[in-house]
């Protein structure tokens, strides 16, 4: 059985929310009944049908083709199965999702795996400010699973993040890892200003020392450390196309919060 | 009935008798194999039997970098008790005491298993609130701030109930020089088994011992009937020209490692033939009454 497949029509006119499409929901689910559920946020109301051409039908795989940055919400609370996205996506793509995967051939919008559980998202371009951050109505940013965004992300990558790996391969903006509790950003790329802002634990992985230092970050100098040995055998198995070796500079912050924060910037 | 003879040594139709116990794995990597080994042999040490170390523990293989977690040279090492309380508490003062204190030295689960003993989950402790958790992988790692870097050690390891403590061959030869020989090959043979460990000096037991004894107070003695300096007093279980007997005793994660290990022991003492001054490869037991796990040397060898 073929991918169920949606195509875009045409762009429309208002911004569509696709979090009710995703493989455990589509499961079994026909055709027309899969055209017939509503996406639009405004009058007159747009459904699967109006903005779609559907192929395939094994939902398990799903996949969208032709889309937009106004395309929100895709993979929203993924909890099993794979989405591919083949074109860009709008914001909230795969925030909160607890398992799956989520592929995307262009870019991303804000809030990109915002408040996520587990699971992965690839991202192949960019993503759009608070990656891995704050979902609306969550205290936390992600708390789990694997964001990699291929090109360059917006600012407050991974705020207030607890847990999980976000890795970016084409640097990012302002306050990376900002308000951040815990989990790990490893980052290649030219970064913007204050890093690890309001840091109080978690691991900023950087390849370069960032432009624009907060002062409340302390150095302990360039040092040998075993974990990134094991992070970097995790990468290597799970297709995560970062070398981190195992020695780095730690720098400690944020001092003006709790400090057991830390910037590694690889040696 | 024909006795069993390999190259002439002969081998007694009895069997060894095993117990139920419980027991861990857990991998230990350095910078180095050789602080590796320092590290596993600091923490295996003084505990050949639970009767009075607490526990019975020894190196189960070397384990080449390429094979551990964090790509640096390591040392599988077995660890078992009685009961789960006592493993859990054996794993934490000997991981504590003599992992944790070895320089450069990370430690991480070696075995899986739905029942858990902590790791890193109690020694994070140490870190006095510096200590700081990472995911990797799906499985939750330590890092604790120490003089020389970071101790990493994994939150837990996996134990199992299905561990089995006791297996052991007895030795029978006609000279000390000819049995310790023997015996230091079965050794060897038994290295390469996996899932077991000899947790005596060097594998081997000279001081076999009986349940008992005639002190108020002392649970075990001398095994008198394999003495060969008491042949004429006791009711001695060996021939006039034994000289000197050796006990290979064996722990293993499962009943058929032992017999594994066993096996492997019985082959590589009688390799040299009755010509090297083995006489005779047998095994303890206690009737059958006290353990549950019966090694029956005909059923190993055959």
């Amino acid at each position: 059985m073929s991918a169920l497949t949606l195509e875009l029509r045409t762009n429309p006119d208002q911004r569509i929310d696709l979090s009710p499409l995703t493989p455990s929901a589509l499961a079994g689910m026909k055709s027309k009944d899969i055209e017939a559920i509503a996406v639009g946020t405004a009058h007159p109301t747009l459904t699967v049908g109006d903005v779609f051409k559907l192929k395939g039908a094994d939902a398990a795989k799903l996949r969208f083709a032709g889309t937009s940055a106004t395309c929100d919400f895709i993979g929203q609370g993924l909890t099993e199965g794979e989405i591919v996205v083949d074109g860009d996506a709008g914001a909230y793509l795969g925030s909160k999702m607890r398992a799956g995967k989520i592929i995307v051939s262009g870019s991303a919008g804000p809030l990109a795996g915002a408040s996520m559980r587990g699971g992965r998202i690839d991202i192949a371009r960019n993503a759009g400010e608070k990656a891995g951050g704050i979902a609306v109505g969550e205290a936390h940013g992600m708390r789990g699973g694997r964001l990699s965004i291929g090109g360059r992300a917006g600012a407050l990558l991974g705020e207030k993040m607890r847990r999980g790996l976000i890795i970016g391969r084409g640097g990012a903006d302002d306050y990376v890892g900002a308000r951040m509790i815990a989990g790990t950003i490893l980052l290649k790329g030219r970064i913007g200003r204050w890093p690890g802002y309001g840091l109080r634990r978690g691991s900023l992985i950087l390849d370069k020392e960032p432009k624009d230092l907060l002062p409340t970050f302390g150095d302990c100098g360039t040092l040998d450390f075993t974990w990134l040995r094991l992070l970097d055998r995790e990468l290597k198995a799970t297709g995560g196309r970062f070398r981190v070796g195992y020695r780095a500079r730690r720098l400690m912050g944020d001092m003006a919060v709790l400090g057991k924060g830390e910037m590694l910037i690889l040696a | 009935m024909a006795k069993l003879k390999i190259k002439g040594v002969e081998i007694i139709d009895t069997f060894a008798e095993a117990f139920p116990m419980v027991g861990t794995r857990i991998i230990i990597t350095a910078p180095t194999q050789k602080w590796a080994l320092i590290a596993a042999q600091t923490m295996t040490g003084f505990a050949t039997s639970v009767i009075a170390c607490g526990a019975e523990a020894g190196i189960e293989r070397l384990v080449r970098a390429e094979e551990t977690l964090d790509g640096r040279p390591g040392m599988a090492v077995l660890l078992f008790t009685m009961d789960v309380n006592k493993l859990q508490t054996q794993l934490r003062n000997r991981v504590g005491q003599c992992v944790l204190t070895s320089p450069g030295s990370a430690c991480y689960a070696g075995l899986e298993g739905e029942k858990k003993l902590k790791l890193g989950a109690s020694l994070r402790f140490f870190g006095d609130g510096w200590q700081m958790s990472k995911v990797i992988g799906g499985r939750r790692f330590w890092r604790i701030p120490a003089m020389d870097g970071e101790f990493v050690c994994e939150q837990t390891t996996g134990l199992t109930k299905k561990a089995v403590g006791g297996g052991n061959l007895l030795v029978l030869g006609r000279s000390h020089r000819a049995v310790l020989a023997a015996c230091e090959r079965a050794v060897k043979a038994i290295s390469e088994v996996p899932d077991v460990i000899t947790p005596f000096p060097g594998g081997i037991v000279r001081s076999g011992s009986k349940v008992g004894s005639k002190y108020k107070g002392q649970i075990a003695s001398t095994n008198d009937v394999y003495c060969p300096t008491l042949k004429a007093a006791v009711n001695t279980a060996l021939p006039a020209n034994v000289e000197a007997v050796m006990e290979i005793v064996i722990d293993g994660l499962s009943a058929p490692a032992i017999a594994a290990a066993m096996r492997a022991g019985v082959f590589a003492i009688a390799k040299g033939g009755a010509g090297e001054g083995i006489t005779h490869i047998t095994a303890g037991n206690y009737g059958g009454n006290l353990g549950p796990h019966h090694f029956h040397l005909k059923e190993i060898v055959a």
